[in-house]
Order: structure tokens, then C-alpha cells, then sequence
């Protein structure tokens, strides 16, 4: 082995510690999160910030969400069973919050790769 | 081809067969993550194409792959078609750096052990259409440095043997 | 030299089996539409590579076809067929309906037989009662209102021919098989309209089409005790994945969950399982064994789904195991 087949070692380790790198980092987290209003996007919320609250109209009227730091809540809202608030922080891809009485919908925007869709 | 080539490549094509198939019967990593190999084929691929040319070490690869993909995987199956990928782009990157660069027998190991992870689980990518694959990739080519030294250095001592014996008749 | 030849004819090689393939996965766009109907949220995603136009007419064609379903079927609705057929207080006389309807309710009459008669879609009555509870959140009807909704034969409605129905105080309750059969139709739409690669979810009821970009559509089936956890996945292409019981449309009340399927042989909500997950080819047909399954218990379920073919099931247990069909392993 010579000089230059070391330096091919130090070029693939570095490589192979930038792939590393980008996956781990991407891998899983969420990013952003967007909320509708009857099936019109209303809100996107960088979801990497620290956690914020956000208000938007809803049906029934105003609507707090509590986002940040890779997860989202309904925080206060207006409807019988208060349902959504009660729903917590959701922070997997494939998770939402679906508030009907507001007309309101949280979804994340990361798409998850290996789960296509979830049967309640 | 002169017939001394022809037999020698021959024999060197089923020699890589051979190294495969006791690869597959012998776990050595199994147990760590499936699908990692040591890549002892690759010592005749290399051996073919430092002693000979890129042509020929592309003849004997790709029909190794569909040799094997005949006796074992399946012709067209799925880890076929990832190991065709692999041998393709190995081959090519070796014969590259083979040209281009001051690298020993164990640097253009390492490069075709490298590439061969590489085009592997690229085409599985492609081929399976999920990222999930990726998370393994670091991992893959982590280990193409060892096995690819493993491989040069044995390829290394096979030509300079090779040339003793050859130069003995 | 000649190697020169070779080299740049394998990168070519090479290059063009990654273009290849790359191109199927850029040429197909992604669109998705979003409705809300039949008390459920319904989400449609297609993976095509036709014109945003075309997809949107596509789109608001099933959106229509989910809207005259919900108008026909909603008992709730005092607009709806389905509410006329049920309190049209002049009984034992014919009644022409919408053919729409009749074949939904044949489709329904049908499967009683199939099912023992714990498929019962004129129990209505027992169904608004426990309903009305579940949207309070608390307490369990009494013996005696039980008793006075307990009237469900199916012999008070008869199908005659030319989508004429003869009825004697009717309770019809569509909601077990209305959602599956609709979300069939739209799959067919799509199909038809040469939309291949789709997933419908319509809460309980997911129907996929055939992947093109992977080799199946992954569906996570959600934990009926915990809703931000999948407990497990099936890969499927071309099939309906429909789940009763579950996570939706259940409430807790002393400690006991009750859900919103109601034996007809107790006229309790069924307690045999937490859910069931059934997987075939046909929506409407998922959606009727879902709910047929989860009013047996376990071992009948069991047997029922390995003694039938193009279906498979997944049961989570009371006991929190997981129940698995015979033929499931080749969707995971």
C-alpha cells in the first residue's frame, strides 16, 4: 500500500461520515407542519423553531396551536367534545389533527417512506 | 484470444463462481447485517483486470453475475440485478482509477469494494423505491475498507506469484 | 484502445438503466384531494402522470359520488331518501327509490343470509340509542330503552323488483356497509379514468390501487389503544384494508369501552375484540366482513377468514395480543 491508498481511505471515511451524517439528521424528525381550513392551507409552521403559539379561524372561531420543537398541538378551540385538544401533541409523519366542528386540519408535511397511509 | 487467455479466463470465471458460491455457504457476517460479503470474487475480477484488460474483467464479471444469478439467486431476481449494479460500477471505477490515478493493487481494491456496496444499494433504491435501504448505506461502506484491503492484498501476492510461475515455463 | 471503446460504452450503460429508472418515479406527479362526508374525513392521493385538469375532474367526480351517497344514506339527514324511507309514516305501501339506494340495500339484504343475521341493516333505532350516548361521552341506555329499540327484522323490508321497496316501520342503518361500497365505486372511478396508482382512506376504510413507485403501498394499521402508534403493516396493491372497532367511534364509560358496532343478538356494543382488520380485493366486501368478524369471537373470526380465500384479517385481542390469518405473511 502506498501514500495515495491512505488518502483514499481518508477520502471514503470522510464520505461515508457525511452519508452518516445527512440520514441520522434527516431521519424521521418533523420539519414543517401545514394546517387547513375547509381544504384551504391556511398556516405552514416551521416546526424546527422553539415552540410558538399560532392562531387561525376556525368554524367555530379562533383556534390556538401550540407548535415547535418537532411536535404540534390544538391548544384551545371552540366545539362540543373539545376532541382535538384533548388529542395532545402529535409528532409522527403520519399522525394529524382533524378538528370537524372548526373545519380544521393538521397534518405534517415530512413524508414518512415507509408507512403509505394508516387504517383507523 | 490465443488459447492460454481463453482457458486461463475461463478457468478464472468459474474460480470467481466457486468464490462466491462459498462465500454464500460460509457466515461470516450473516448474523451482523444480511447481505454483507466479503467480495472474494472481487480478487479475480481485480486479478483480470491488473494482469489483463478492462475488457476482458468486464466479460468475466458480468458473466459471473449471471452465472451465479443461474445457479443461486435467479436470473433477473432481485439481488441479481443489485449485484449487476454493484459489478457494473465497480468494474468501471476500478478500471478509472486503475488509469488516472497513482493507486496501488489495494487502493483499486478498496474502490471497486466501495463502489461495488454503492451500486448495490443504489439500485436497491431504485429497484425497491424506499430511502430505508440509505440507512444501511454508511454501514456498507464502512465496511468495503476492510474487505477491500483484505481482497487487494491477496490479489497483490496472487500476480506476484503468478509471474514467478509464469516466468518458470 | 479497444478498452477505451468498452469503458465509455459500460458508463453509457449505466447511465442509461439509472435514467430509466429514475424516470419512472419523476414522470408521475402527486395529487391529493380532501373531503368530508358520511361523518368521516376522507383523503384521496393519486401518483399519475395526467394533467392536473384531467385529475381535478376525476376528483370532483368521486367527491360527487361520496356527496349523493352521504344525501342518500344519512339517517340523521330529514332531506335524505334514506330518512324518508325510515318515517314515511304510510307503511305496508310500495315505494319506488332511487336504484342508487336499492342496490345498496340488496347489497345489504344479501349478505344477512352470509352472516348469520348479525349483518342487520334495519337496526337503526338500537344504533341512534347507542349513538346518542357515545356523542355525550357518558352513561349506557337502560334495560327498558333497549327494550323499547329492540325491533330490527329484517323481514319489515322487502325488495321487490324495479327498485320498488315494501316496509313496515323501517330503522335502516347504512353505516356498516354505505362507506365501503362507496369507496369502492370511487376506486373504480379512478380505475376507470385510468388512475392506477391511488390510496383511498376514508377513516376505517383504506383502499390502495398498484404502487408505481414502490412494490406495494405500505398501510399502518393504528393501535385501538393508542392513536399516535401503528401496531402493525401490511403491504398490499389493488386491495381494500378495513378496520372495525379500533381507535374511532368508541367511548369509555365506568371503565368498560364501548363501540359503536352493536350485536344484534344483545343489542350491546360487540366486546369480542378491540379490532379487526380485514384485507381483500373488494371494499364493500371488507367493510361488511370487518363488521361481521368483529361480532364473532376470536376463534369463529379466525376460522371464518382461513376457510375463504382473498381474505386475510389481523385481530388485536382484549388481552392487547395480535391475531394473525393463515395466508396474512404474504402482505408482510
Amino acid at each position: 500500500m502506498n501514500k495515495n491508498d491512505f488518502i483514499l481511505i481518508g477520502v471514503i471515511l470522510l464520505i461515508i461520515g457525511g452519508i452518516f451524517f445527512i440520514t441520522t439528521r434527516s431521519n424521521k424528525k418533523v420539519n414543517t407542519a401545514s394546517v387547513y381550513y375547509d381544504n384551504n392551507l391556511v398556516l405552514k409552521i416551521d416546526l424546527t423553531l422553539d415552540e410558538k403559539e399560532y392562531i387561525v379561524d376556525g368554524y367555530n372561531g379562533p383556534v390556538t396551536i401550540k407548535a415547535g420543537n418537532g411536535k404540534i398541538k390544538v391548544e384551545d378551540e371552540d366545539s362540543p367534545l373539545h376532541l382535538c385538544s384533548k388529542q395532545g401533541y402529535i409528532d409522527k409523519s403520519y399522525e394529524s389533527i382533524i378538528c370537524l366542528p372548526n373545519k380544521i386540519v393538521i397534518t405534517f408535511d415530512d413524508i414518512d417512506n415507509s408507512i403509505d397511509t394508516v387504517v383507523k | 484470444m490465443e488459447t492460454k487467455k481463453f482457458t486461463r479466463l475461463s478457468l478464472l470465471l468459474a474460480l470467481s463462481v466457486v468464490l462466491n458460491l462459498i462465500e454464500v455457504i460460509i457466515p461470516i457476517f450473516n448474523g451482523v447485517i444480511p447481505g454483507l460479503k466479503l467480495g472474494l470474487a472481487n480478487i479475480v475480477i481485480l486479478f483480470v483486470l491488473m494482469t489483463y484488460s478492462f475488457k476482458d474483467a468486464l466479460y468475466v464479471s458480468i458473466l459471473r453475475v449471471f452465472l451465479v444469478g443461474i445457479l443461486r439467486t435467479g436470473l433477473f431476481s432481485m439481488p441479481f440485478l443489485f449485484s449487476l449494479g454493484g459489478a457494473i460500477l465497480s468494474i468501471i471505477m476500478m478500471s478509472i482509477s486503475k488509469k488516472i490515478t497513482k493507486l496501488s493493487v489495494v487502493g483499486i481494491s478498496i474502490v471497486g469494494s466501495f463502489f461495488h456496496s454503492l451500486g448495490q444499494i443504489l439500485v436497491a433504491c431504485l429497484i425497491i423505491g424506499t430511502k430505508a435501504m440509505m440507512y444501511y448505506l454508511p454501514l456498507f461502506l464502512l465496511f468495503s475498507i476492510p474487505t477491500g484491503i483484505i481482497t487487494g492484498l491477496i490479489t497483490k501476492e496472487l500476480i506476484k506469484n503468478l509471474k514467478t510461475i509464469d516466468s518458470n515455463y | 484502445m479497444k478498452d477505451k471503446k468498452y469503458l465509455v460504452g459500460s458508463i453509457l450503460l449505466v447511465i442509461i438503466l439509472v435514467v430509466t429508472l429514475l424516470s419512472r418515479y419523476y414522470t408521475s406527479t402527486t395529487y391529493t384531494k380532501n373531503m368530508y362526508y358520511m361523518d368521516t374525513y376522507i383523503t384521496i392521493k393519486v401518483s399519475t402522470n395526467k394533467s392536473k385538469d384531467k385529475v381535478d375532474k376525476v376528483f370532483d367526480k368521486i367527491d360527487n359520488l361520496y356527496k349523493d351517497y352521504h344525501n342518500l344514506t344519512n339517517p340523521y339527514d330529514e332531506n335524505s331518501t334514506l330518512y324518508y324511507i325510515n318515517h314515511n309514516t304510510s307503511n305496508e305501501e310500495e315505494l319506488t327509490i332511487d336504484s342508487r339506494l336499492y342496490d345498496l340495500l340488496k347489497l345489504g339484504m344479501d349478505y344477512y343470509k352470509e352472516t348469520n343475521g348479525l349483518l342487520n341493516i334495519n337496526m337503526g333505532n338500537i344504533i341512534s340509542l347507542w349513538k346518542s350516548y357515545r356523542d355525550k361521552g357518558e352513561g349506557i341506555p337502560s334495560k327498558e330503552e333497549i327494550e323499547s329499540n329492540k325491533e330490527h327484522n329484517i323481514e319489515d323490508i322487502v325488495l321487490l323488483d324495479n327498485n320498488k321497496i315494501k316496509k313496515t316501520h323501517p330503522h335502516i342503518d347504512l353505516g356498516a356497509i354505505a362507506k365501503g361500497y362507496v369507496t369502492e365505486l370511487a376506486s373504480k372511478t379512478l380505475k376507470e379514468e385510468g388512475i392506477t396508482s391511488f390510496i383511498i382512506n376514508a377513516g376505517g376504510n383504506v383502499v390502495v390501487g398498484k404502487n408505481n413507485k414502490k412494490k406495494a403501498y405500505t398501510v399502518g394499521i393504528q393501535s385501538p389503544i393508542k392513536p399516535s402508534d401503528i401496531y402493525t403493516k401490511v403491504n398490499v396493491n389493488n386491495k381494500a384494508v378495513v378496520t372495525s372497532g379500533g381507535y374511532e367511534r368508541f367511548y369509555e364509560y365506568e371503565g368498560v369501552k364501548y363501540h359503536h358496532i352493536i350485536d344484534p343478538s344483545t343489542l350491546y356494543p360487540a366486546s369480542n375484540m378491540q379490532s379487526i382488520t380485514v384485507i381483500t380485493s373488494s371494499s364493500s366486501l371488507a367493510d361488511i366482513m370487518s363488521t361481521y368478524l368483529f361480532l364473532l369471537d376470536t376463534d369463529k373470526a379466525l376460522e371464518y377468514v382461513n376457510n375463504h380465500d382473498d381474505l386475510e384479517c389481523i385481530i388485536y385481542t382484549n388481552d392487547g395480543k395480535t391475531l394473525k390469518s393463515k395466508g396474512i405473511d404474504k402482505y408482510e
